[in-house]
């Protein structure tokens, strides 16, 4: 039972992990319609960031998150506003296309910059842990928990009442009679890549936290959480939360059960697990859990 | 339909189409059949030209990577079903020309098109999927597809060799022309320039079916699936039916791409048929050109060869080490990758048609002329 | 157009001359092969300079381990260079290409230089020789792998280096069994990477385990880049294992660790010498490190200049590389160019550096040592080489360089001995 519940914790603060990135994917695609390819790039970026601010330039751990949310913001906005905004009208897989070509362009610069060792992040949480019962709880997760709850709750309030964040809604839903009502549309695709790109910021120091510290792979997490965001439904927020906390609780379960459940399908089970899942789970709704279906007309 | 703005009574000063046949002509007008003589010419003589290995197998690869993205391009391109999926099929392909032109030393031919049916039967039968999901949905589910099929391969170990790969021994024979050591009357060539002409000589081929196919009904019956499929469904096209067919289609044709990938490498394994590969896939048709059969050999010869050609300039750069031990800011290699992400973004900006909208413009231009503005 | 192309091509041009200029700069002329009884001239060979291939992963995630590896060789040949060169007198000059550890780019970089160089000193990464061996036995060249699979041993086209992995875990067994508390009766473990690399781990601890009569209790694969291990940490827990052997990459170890840490999972870790950073030593984790992991490895500490072969290496890294900081890969990237050395000094002796003379030379070069580095290697014919069979012991000390010290120096147990290397069967 102890162990259930030990491997369950995990699963959850890993979903929470996958969420926050999956979060980032569907605010993105919300506002533009774009799949945002590059967000692995934006992850290992803030994480470096995060890097340079903790150790060396010795600021405190809370703080650097704080500034590397927001520089990563900065980055997103700036392409946004500097390559993207030239693509509006244009074909939505010449945008995906340049935000791969702005991945290509990322991964080289973060080892340029930072080079290909292992780093370790100075963080309070590491390996700390809180013992409760026989569960060993690692602040780290708790951390990544609670964060992903605060953002989530953070995103109700701030959608549900700020000017940005009804304009944003407004533009999602409809471009042009939100552009008819005077909401600047090129402020809500800015406004979008920058909050998409501070919460990968986030999203990787959580994860750089840990004890396996920081190195240019970071990003492929990014990857992982693709079925995290379909399962939920590309554009439901809340789908992404759902879609995230599903994937890591399943990745979790299979991986310590490899042994006594899953053998007869092969190592690695738990690798496939999310997108097995992810695939039944749309052939019963194929707009996700939470997803709008779209309306087809003629 | 073309070109009809300048007619003005009298004999037109060029050659007008005037009906549809004409339209649908393959190598229509005098310049297109030039096009293709230099084209046909250029594909016999490079590699007597050409001797260098290193060329020679960068195209090649190119050449291979063409062939599927052929493949990708019908299916994206002309019926609308994006998939991330390509390096699956692609990497069944491989493994069934290991098995059928290696173990069971089977010709030619026969491996080939042994590949390309279990490409044709595994993207049927993945085509369903295509008939609920849309969009990116159905990207990420066949993306799904990449990730078990890694599974598969590094489980498979009797087909794949499990974690350390497989040789492939399969024989490039047709007839009395063996490509792996080609020998025309009396000159020997080497394997790099056999490979060159039949790699470039099946890339023809795919694209002259490819292109038969989309001027054909079923691929009339694509676009317009592509284009909205409840409309398709109205005028009388079974939406579900092309889907199935584009993906059993565009599999076999990756198949055949990757029978040919396995046999030109001579080996194989599980690392290689994955996300970066499925993503590489979709930068060469979105690169070449959405919905354009020549734009998907242009886009594979661009992202193939491009980062080749940097290669050879970024040295010029200066602040650039030469290598791992060099004085500099930024290695060359690492440069390379951004310069190659840089172009790729700066190219879509300035067209997002890709190589083949260039292509376009450049022959608007010409049939225009004069009033090419 | 044309204008900025020709430009590019003539700043290029001058590039190039430019980097010849500073390579070939001493040694005064050369150029004519014709000295009598001098090795004349050959691709990969002017008379004076021998290039020698680097085709390694230069960007791209396994960069991490690709450009310490040619910072060894680097360093090596710096030095080599200094001392003359090859038999005091032909210098060599590294061509670096990068295969960002994909087969199709190794196939390419290959084709690449193939034609510019004499041999390759370092080709990386398992499935990438494996692709390239082909085009190695068609064009009679030789290469040294940089990695330690037991395949290579038995492949006249491929100079290796080192222990093969299997024999560090025989070893590791071994050292567990007799010295570390161990008995035949102890549940002991595998946690490995799936793939290549840890399945030749695996292999020998098989191997060592089947000669000793302890069963594997349980074997944890898992794949690269895996986010959380707390669900493998916890099957381990409840197989009881008292052992587990690692076969991991050290941001996979060190997650691995951390869960491990955590949940306090009390076994004994053995770690193969690739897990290892000097970044372990001084964080969070050290205290359990500390306590926990031994890692097998070859040759002796970092930093121990009792060891001839490393008091060398260190000297030398402070003349050609003194920013370096210690690292595993980087010794092997040094043992890589001091074989090459030795075979081409074998052709040289035999009055031929062409592809065909190097290639010959293989056969006939006999025990190289490497001076307490690696074990001695006893090179020759493919079918009758003989690699190190010696592995050393490192424990977790935050004190020391690479913050390990060594625990048991270069032994071999009798299993090592028995083990029998194939070629690869694919």
């Amino acid at each position: 039972m102890t162990a259930l519940l030990q491997n369950v914790f995990a699963g959850l603060a890993l979903g929470a992990t996958y969420a926050l990135v999956a979060l980032g994917f569907v605010i993105i695609y919300k506002a533009t319609g774009v799949l945002n390819f590059a967000q692995g790039g934006l992850l290992a970026l803030g994480s470096y960031l995060g890097y340079t601010f903790t150790n060396s330039l010795a600021v405190a751990f809370g703080i650097a998150i704080v500034l590397a949310c927001a520089s990563a913001a900065l980055v997103g906005a700036a392409f946004q506003r500097v390559v993207l905004t030239r693509m509006v009208g244009q074909p939505v897989f010449a945008v995906v296309m340049i935000t791969i070509g702005l991945l290509f362009v990322l991964d080289p610069l973060v080892t340029a910059i930072w080079g290909f060792d292992n780093l370790q992040l100075a963080n309070p949480w590491n390996i700390q842990r809180v013992v409760a019962g026989e569960l060993v709880l690692g602040v780290r997760d708790l951390w990544s928990i609670g964060l992903t709850a605060t953002v989530v709750a953070a995103f109700f309030v701030f959608f549900r009442y700020s000017r940005l964040g009804v304009a944003m809604r407004a533009t999602a839903f409809d471009p042009e009679a939100a552009l008819a009502q005077g909401i600047s549309a090129r402020r809500v695709f800015a406004v979008s890549w920058a909050i998409s790109s501070a919460l990968a910021a986030l999203a990787g120091i959580t994860l750089a936290a840990g004890p396996g510290g920081l190195s240019p792979a970071i990003g492929l997490i990014a990857l992982t959480a693709f079925p995290a965001m379909i399962l939920g439904g590309l554009d439901s927020p809340a789908g992404a939360v759902l879609g995230g906390l599903i994937v890591g609780l399943a990745e979790a379960l299979t991986r310590g059960y490899q042994d006594q459940l899953f053998s007869w399908a092969g190592e690695n089970v738990s690798v496939i697990v999310p997108y097995v899942i992810m695939v039944l789970i749309l052939l019963v709704r194929p707009y996700g859990l939470l997803g709008t279906a779209e309306v087809r007309r003629i | 339909m073309k070109a009809a703005g300048t007619v003005s009574g009298g004999r037109p000063h060029r050659n007008l189409t005037r009906r549809y046949e004409q339209d649908l002509r393959l190598f229509g007008s005098p310049w297109s059949r030039a096009g293709l003589a230099g084209l046909l010419l250029t594909y016999l003589t490079l590699p007597t030209v050409l001797h260098d290995d290193f060329w020679l197998s960068v195209l090649i690869y190119a050449g291979i990577t063409s062939i599927g993205a052929i493949g990708l391009n019908l299916l994206t391109g002309f019926c609308g079903q994006v998939s991330l999926g390509h390096a699956f099929f692609v990497g069944a392909g491989a493994y069934c020309a290991s098995v059928v032109g290696g173990d069971l030393g089977l010709p030619l031919p026969l491996w080939l098109l042994a590949a390309a049916a279990l490409g044709a039967l595994v993207g049927g039968l993945i085509g369903p999927f295509a008939l609920r999901l849309r969009g990116l949905y159905l990207a990420i589910v066949t993306l799904g597809l990449v990730f078990i099929g890694e599974h598969l391969w590094r489980n498979l170990d009797g087909v794949t060799g499990g974690n350390s790969g497989t040789s492939v021994t399969a024989a490039a024979v047709l007839g009395p022309l063996d490509f792996d050591a080609l020998n025309l009357g009396g000159e020997q060539y080497s394997r790099n320039q056999g490979w060159f002409w039949l790699v470039w000589s099946l890339v023809l081929v795919t694209a002259l079916l490819a292109k038969n196919l989309v001027r054909t009904r079923p691929g009339r019956a694509m676009q317009a699936v592509r284009d909205r499929d409840l409309a398709a469904e109205v005028i009388g096209v079974s939406a579900g039916r092309y889907k199935v067919g584009a993906f059993a289609v565009s599999s076999a044709i990756a198949a055949v791409g990757g029978g040919l990938f396995g046999t030109y490498q001579q080996f194989v394994s599980p690392d290689e048929w994955g996300l970066i590969l499925s993503v590489q896939y979709i930068a060469v048709i979105i690169v070449g050109g959405l919905g354009t059969v020549f734009g998907s050999i242009l886009g594979a010869l661009f992202v193939g060869a491009l980062p080749a050609l940097i290669d050879r300039y970024s040295h010029a750069i200066p602040g650039v080490s030469a290598g791992v031990g060099g004085d500099g800011v930024i290695t060359v290699f690492a440069l390379n990758q951004m310069i190659f992400g840089l172009l790729i973004v700066g190219f879509l900006v300035f067209e997002p048609r890709g190589l083949a909208g260039i292509w376009l413009r450049i022959k608007a231009y010409f049939t225009g002329w004069p009033f090419s503005y | 157009m044309t204008r900025g192309h020709r430009l590019v091509a003539a700043l290029a041009t001058l590039a190039v001359a430019f980097v010849a200029g500073c390579g070939g700069a001493s040694g005064g002329g050369g150029g004519g092969a014709g000295t009598p009884g001098a090795p004349g001239a050959a691709p990969g060979f002017d008379g004076s300079t021998i290039k020698l291939g680097v085709v390694s992963a230069l960007s791209g995630p396994v960069a991490v381990i690709g450009k310490e590896i040619t910072a060894g060789n680097k360093v090596w040949f710096d030095h080599l260079n200094a001392q003359g060169g090859v038999a005091g007198r032909y210098r060599v000059e590294l061509v670096q290409e990068d295969h960002q550890y994909k087969t199709d780019l190794a196939v390419q970089r290959y084709n690449k230089i193939k034609g510019d160089v004499l041999a390759f000193t370092q080709l990386l990464g398992t499935p990438n020789t494996l692709a390239v061996l082909p085009l190695l036995k068609a064009d009679g060249m030789v290469a040294a792998p940089a990695s330690y699979d037991a395949f290579w041993v038995r492949e006249p086209n491929l100079l290796p280096i080192g222990a093969p992995y299997q024999v560090q875990a025989i070893n590791a067994l071994d050292y567990y069994l007799t010295e570390d508390g161990g008995s035949p009766g102890s549940v002991v473990c595998s946690m490995i990477q799936d793939d290549v690399y840890g399945e030749a781990g695996q292999a020998g601890l098989d191997f060592a385990a089947q000669r000793r009569g302890v069963r594997i209790a349980n074997t944890q694969r898992f794949k690269v880049n895996t986010t959380d291990y707390t669900g493998q940490i916890q099957a381990l827990t409840r197989a009881g294992c008292e052992m587990v052997f690692l076969v991991a990459a050290p941001s996979d170890a060190g997650r691995i660790w951390g869960a491990a840490a955590q949940t306090q999972f009390p076994g004994r870790w053995i770690g193969q010498s690739p897990t290892w950073i000097d970044e372990f030593a001084n964080s969070p984790l050290t205290p359990y490190l500390r306590d926990r992991v031994l890692i097998v490895g070859e040759g002796t500490e970092w930093g121990d200049t009792g060891v001839p072969g490393m008091r060398d290496m260190l000297e030398r890294i402070q003349r050609y590389a003194p920013q370096h900081q210690p690292d595993y890969f980087f010794t092997a990237g040094y043992n890589q160019g001091r074989v090459m050395t030795a075979l081409l000094e074998k052709a040289v002796e035999r009055g031929d550096l062409s592809r065909a003379g190097v290639l010959a030379a293989s056969r006939e070069l006999g025990t190289v040592s490497f001076d307490g580095l690696s074990g001695d290697y006893r090179y020759g014919p493919a079918e009758t080489r003989e690699p190190p069979r010696t592995s050393t012991i490192f424990s977790v000390d935050p004190s020391k360089p690479f913050g390990l010290a060594t625990r048991k120096y270069n032994f071999s147990s009798p299993d090592a001995q028995a083990y029998v290397f194939q070629k690869a069967n694919l």
